[in-house]
């Protein structure tokens, strides 16, 4: 079997190589980081627990040359972001003070500052999960993961649905165009659409099913199944700050919740 | 605690962990990509979980369900990634854990329409029909509001529990008449039935996560719904268990109709080498043309 370079064919989210600030921190560590913003976003009342977590995110993405990354997320955000501010803008139950009239509708300040809000709290989330992805290998935070104690079988499950899911997207894209041109309505009406359910979803659930026998086998053949540790060939470094910020992310976690439970975040 | 152990390791065996990240694979690219090209009002992503529930076992389908919605929120880049999908890992795994349940019961077996097999079909239209009439009266109790709210006609009073219900039930009695008179598989009946009780508990469990997170908008087409809801005075989690129990019980009823169908269409011989995959298999004479061939 001719050999190729490590990674060859993967994306290029899969086969990151750690560098630079923040990117090389321990990947455990930027979950827990990670954990500390998502709950501050949620758990905080008001505006404070958002936007100390947005400022936060988006200086760290800025020294870490990932905002470009975060800018896509942001994107792909607005169809949700659009939706909250409509909704609330216009429909929030017992809001009355109206901005303006347009004949029936009225929204309002209320709504408003609701709406931006919960945006605000959503686009803090999503940030502060998308900063660990942006700045972590998935090979990395799995060896990571493994180094801690997840099973081979968790770590096989997660690394190969993330390289297969590239794959399979391709794939299905191939076999929309293929049905496409052999005269299959996408864009028809409701019923003519839903008759697509099954030449699409057919194809790529038994195309990605016919793996399942090989690799079986494989992972078989490689005593996959076999007891005991194995050896892993990289381990992420574990530096002493990364140690300490994960500790002080832990405590602030159960410090913000702690506070909540008593009342004393107003 | 063996007997316990030994039911955990049966359900992961070295097939089953193969098959897991396909069918992850399965659930991210069909309700990503063939959702997105055939925009229908359903999610299509939870064929894989509930595969894996049926012919591995519960906690397998609740895993699956799970590293799924988690793989799909966290791990992938946009735009294929979606955060939104992430905090409704919990429904997955609900998802995943039902559809054990009903692969251990033996629900996704293929049945020819014979007396008993039709009888039996008949009681379970029955009881998912109660289930159902229970659920949907409790959850659209104030139909008046909304009514008056949103059509901005007062005359016309729709009861919306009746509505939904019916609608719901219209697409159970579609799918189960096209099981029974084109496929001529009675047992589809019961796998059907088993995705409306799946869906039922999918709106119950996420709607309180879609109120919390998301303020009950997710950037679907369903927020129309919810909007819809809220303007006729019910509460974000009403709004949300009403716009689920609408939505979820319609795509889990046709998921596990594809579900069934695929398992029926695979090889049995594939089938059988899962720890679930004998209660999936008929008899062979049950089976159909394609499965009884392989072997």
């Amino acid at each position: 079997m001719a050999s190729s370079a490590p990674g060859a064919g993967l994306p290029e989210y899969v086969t990151r190589r750690a560098g630079g600030f923040y990117r090389s921190a321990n990947p455990s560590t930027k979950l827990a980081i990670a954990a500390l913003e998502v709950v501050a976003a949620f758990v905080v009342p008001g505006w404070p627990g958002p936007l100390l977590v947005l400022g936060a995110v988006l200086a760290t993405a800025a020294a870490a040359r990932r905002l470009r990354g975060l800018g896509v997320i942001a994107l792909a955000a607005s169809p949700i972001v659009g939706s909250i501010l409509l909704v609330n803008l216009f429909l929030l139950p017992g809001a009355s003070d109206p901005i303006a009239r347009f004949g029936p509708l009225a929204p309002t300040w209320s709504g408003l500052w609701f709406g931006l809000q919960t945006a605000a709290r959503l686009f803090a989330f999503s940030a502060a999960i998308a900063l660990v992805y942006l700045t972590t290998a998935v090979d990395d935070l799995l060896a990571d993961l493994a180094r801690r104690g997840l099973g081979r079988r968790a770590i096989f499950v997660v690394g190969a649905a993330v390289q297969m899911v590239p794959r399979t997207i391709e794939r299905a894209g191939e076999i929309v165009d293929a049905q496409r041109a052999r005269g299959m309505d996408t864009e028809g009406r409701f019923w003519q659409r839903a008759r697509g359910i099954v030449p699409l979803a057919a194809p790529v659930v038994f195309g990605a099913l016919t793996e399942v026998e090989e690799r079986t086998m494989a992972l078989d053949a490689r005593a996959f199944s076999a007891p005991g540790r194995q050896t892993l060939l990289r381990v992420p470094a574990d530096r002493a700050p990364d140690r300490v910020l994960r500790w002080a992310a832990v405590l602030a976690v159960v410090a913000i919740v702690g506070l909540r439970v008593a009342g004393r975040l107003g | 605690m063996d007997l316990l152990r030994r039911w955990v390791a049966r359900q992961f065996t070295t097939r089953v962990i193969v098959l897991m990240p396909v069918a992850i694979a399965i659930n991210i690219v069909l309700g990503a990509t063939i959702q997105q090209a055939l925009k229908l009002p359903i999610y299509l992503d939870s064929i894989g979980t509930i595969l894996v529930g049926v012919l591995a076992g519960p906690l397998a389908g609740a895993l699956t369900g799970i590293l799924a919605n988690l793989i799909w929120g966290y791990l992938l880049p946009a735009p294929v990634g979606s955060s939104t999908i992430g905090p409704f890992a919990i429904t997955a795994g609900v998802i995943g854990l039902l559809a054990g349940i009903w692969g251990q019961l033996g629900l996704f077996r293929p049945r020819r329409t014979g007396a008993v097999n039709v009888i039996g079909a008949v009681v379970a239209v029955v009881l998912v029909g109660a289930l159902a009439v229970y659920t949907y009266a409790r959850a659209y109790a104030s139909p008046e509001a909304f009514n008056n709210n949103v059509s901005g006609n007062s005359a016309i009073t729709i009861d919306q529990s009746k509505v939904f219900f019916l609608v719901v039930m219209l697409v159970y009695v579609v799918l189960v008449a096209w099981a029974i008179f084109l496929r001529r598989n009675v047992g589809a009946v019961y796998a059907i039935g088993a995705g409306l009780v799946t869906g039922i508990a999918a709106a119950v469990v996420s709607a309180p996560i879609a109120a919390v997170v998301y303020g009950g908008v997710t950037g679907s087409g369903t927020d129309a719904l919810v909007a819809a809801f809220r303007a006729g005075g019910d509460s974000l989690y009403q709004a949300t268990l009403k716009q689920g129990l609408l939505s979820d019980p319609m795509d889990k009823m046709i998921t596990s109709f594809v579900v069934f169908f695929i398992i029926g269409s695979l090889s049995r011989r594939f089938i059988a080498r899962f720890p679930n995959g004998e209660r999936a298999l008929g008899d062979e004479a049950e089976a159909g043309a394609p499965a009884a061939s392989e072997s």
